[in-house]
């Protein structure tokens, strides 16, 4: 098999991965190749519009487990492939040295046993980095299963590394991954966080789950995230809307992977991380999203008594609440109305978008309009238009 | 008198220009680098004797870093943005920049965070080929001269590699000797650049277009986030052009 064949089969079969971003480390160029930049770099843009930044690939795709929903599960009939050690050392060297990529992402199907495929994968990081020289991002993935003391030595080498935790509950990974056991996973994430430091995955881990394969809501999936956030001290929780590739009545029958769930799924994450809301705020009675507005507005929709806020009187925190008002916006708020009082043109010149914003605030005590427009509906409709105004206007780009 | 006021184009000269404006209280209706000074017939060229002049103090990091990243965009008016923002930095110091009401102090920040943006989508977008296994040779063509900034980049990134980066638009290279990068004009130097590296392309362009899923695509997304001047510096945008 030539190396393109493989390189062609061993991406296909890592590319449902969606824990890719390369942030997170400052590495330094110590006499060898390469360096992490700490915000992290896209070297390009997938033709489904996510960043490329790390050659994103399989040691293997033979697996000895079958988990449902998996391309690669062992009672498939799909090309098998491996690559050799030195074959990925080739690949990443040479992509990076000719900027096509920030790093490696190393992943890997279960080859005869857990512990088999991690020594196999620290056999190859390691000459990476020693043979190789290589000292730009690796992010790498623990296989659940695997001993401690592997999960140890491969974290001396990376800057990340992650355990898939692949489904919101323990009932669904059953259903679905019968081979994986919770407690696995869970023992590899607790020996990830017990061991992270600035030589031990000094990026941190993340995880990632898939959404809509099984019947758990939006609450269920948010719940479990900042519950691990909580506990693994996760840097990131990756949702990837799951993509029908098999047949199988365990399986939903969709045939479009749910994007836009996904999307609502990772500005909720944000709204947790960032901005100090709690699980519960984020939903009433429904345990799923609104799909025609996102959270925060769905949030503040909910809320409307405690609108419009006053933009050069309220604190930060409630500035960050203001639908439209990200951290940046807030901040920039903040330092500005120390010395001016801010009106509505000066927000728009200070570039603040104000497309949702406006609804919800009062600069200087004057309203955008006239104060009855305040209402769920009015500012849901308008809000709708302006999606629908924008998508025609991008048609003529 | 309605003065436009010529400077030779470096940094360091529109620094020294500008304190000489505030020191002799001149209000330019213009600064402009000589080479591009057409003529005019109501206003009057003026560049100022100098050389007596120091360099303008700008203690502030942050600020000189701003006024900096303005000054290598391709703002047709970004002299006259640093001479306004800088005028104002007198009056109000390192609280300049809670000052957004003033335009200029909102312009100066949208144009340097221009630059900047441009500088980092290039750190990922620059293509390199290996070039008779020798050297690694890429060419841009962005609309800031950012040739410095990513110089600095891959100065670090490339350390122990012989690289060219060439600024198509601006006609300069970068030649980094393993040890410095020098910035000169591209005709003063000749370059073989007979391409003998198409193994990896290709491999590459065979990993980009595996990557993308197919069920999820979105090619609005992907040109909004990579934007389509960029492409042709790009080996696995080529065939989309
Ligand atoms: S362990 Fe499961 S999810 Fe991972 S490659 Fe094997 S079948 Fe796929």
């Amino acid at each position: 098999m030539t190396l393109e064949e493989k390189l062609k089969i061993l991406a296909d079969s890592a590319k449902y991965d969606a824990s890719c971003s390369s942030s997170g480390s400052t590495r330094k160029n110590t006499g060898c190749i390469g360096n992490a930049a700490i915000n992290g770099i896209c070297h390009s843009f997938a033709s489904d519009g996510r960043c490329i930044s790390l050659l994103k690939i399989l040691m293997t795709n033979a697996c000895i487990y079958d988990c449902k929903y998996c391309i690669n599960r062992r009672s498939n009939n799909v090309p098998r492939a491996i690559f050799t050690p030195e074959e990925i050392c080739e690949i990443t060297i040479n992509f990076y040295k000719r900027n096509y990529i920030e790093g490696l992402f190393l992943s890997s199907a279960i080859i005869k046993s857990p512990d088999y495929t991690m020594e196999r994968l620290i056999e190859t990081i390691y000459l990476l980095r020693y043979k190789y020289k290589f000292n730009g991002y690796i992010h790498a993935k623990a296989i659940p299963g695997a001993s401690p003391y592997l999960i140890k030595k491969l974290g001396s080498l990376v800057d990340r590394l992650s355990t898939n935790i692949e489904l919101p509950t323990d009932t669904s990974l059953k259903m679905l991954a019968p081979d994986k056991k919770t407690k696995d996973i869970n023992n590899s994430m607790i020996t990830i966080r017990n061991n992270i430091s600035k030589t031990f995955a000094p990026a941190g881990s993340s995880t990632q789950m898939i959404i809509g394969a099984t019947k758990d809501s939006d609450k269920d999936i948010l719940e479990k995230s900042a519950n691990m956030y909580k506990y693994f001290h996760l840097k990131r929780v990756f949702f990837s809307a799951y993509i029908p590739v098999n047949q199988d009545k365990m399986l939903p029958s969709i045939s479009i992977p749910p994007l836009k769930r996904e999307n609502r799924l990772y500005q909720a994450d944000w709204l947790l991380r960032f901005y100090k809301f709690s699980v519960d705020e984020l939903f009433d009675n429904n345990n799923n999203f609104n799909y025609l507005v996102d959270p925060k507005t769905d949030w503040a929709l909910r809320h409307l008594e405690e609108f419009p806020k006053e933009i050069n009187k309220v604190s930060f925190n409630e500035l960050i609440r203001i639908p439209g008002i990200g951290i940046t916006s807030a901040k920039k708020i903040v330092s500005a109305r120390k010395v001016f009082k801010i009106e509505f043109k000066d927000l728009k010149n200070m570039g603040v978008s104000l497309k949702r914003a406006k609804y919800f605030i009062t600069c200087n005590n004057k309203y955008f309009n006239n104060l009855s427009y305040l209402n769920k509906e009015f500012i849901t409709i308008n809000l709708l238009n302006d999606n629908i105004k924008e998508r025609q206007l991008s048609l003529f780009d | 008198m309605n003065y436009i006021i010529l400077y030779d184009g470096s940094f360091n000269n529109l620094l020294i220009t500008i304190k000489y404006l505030f020191t002799n209280n001149i209000k330019p209706i213009n600064i402009v680098k000589e080479d591009n000074f057409k003529g005019s017939l109501t206003e009057y060229p003026f560049k100022p004797e100098i050389s007596e002049f120091d360099k303008l103090n700008i203690l502030d990091k942050n600020i000189f870093k701003i006024i900096y990243y303005v000054y290598l965009s391709n703002n047709i008016n970004k002299e006259l943005v640093i001479y306004f923002f800088l005028l104002n930095y007198y009056v109000y110091k390192s609280d300049i920049l809670k000052h957004r009401n003033l335009k200029c102090v909102n312009m100066a920040l949208a144009i340097s965070h221009k630059v900047s943006r441009e500088a980092h989508l290039l750190k990922g977008f620059t293509r390199f080929k290996l070039i008779n296994n020798e050297y690694l040779y890429a060419k841009i063509k962005p609309d800031n001269d950012i040739l410095e900034l990513l110089s600095m980049h891959f100065a670090k990134r490339l350390k122990n590699e012989y690289w060219i980066i060439e600024d198509e638009g601006r006609k300069i290279v970068s030649i980094y000797n393993k040890d410095k990068f020098f910035i000169i004009d591209r005709c003063d130097i000749k370059l073989n650049l007979d391409n003998t590296d198409n193994v990896w392309e290709d491999l590459w362009i065979v990993f980009f277009k595996t990557i993308g899923i197919k069920s999820r695509e979105n090619k609005r997304c992907q040109m909004s986030f990579m934007p389509k001047k960029y492409w042709q510096n790009m080996i696995e945008m080529e065939s989309e052009l």
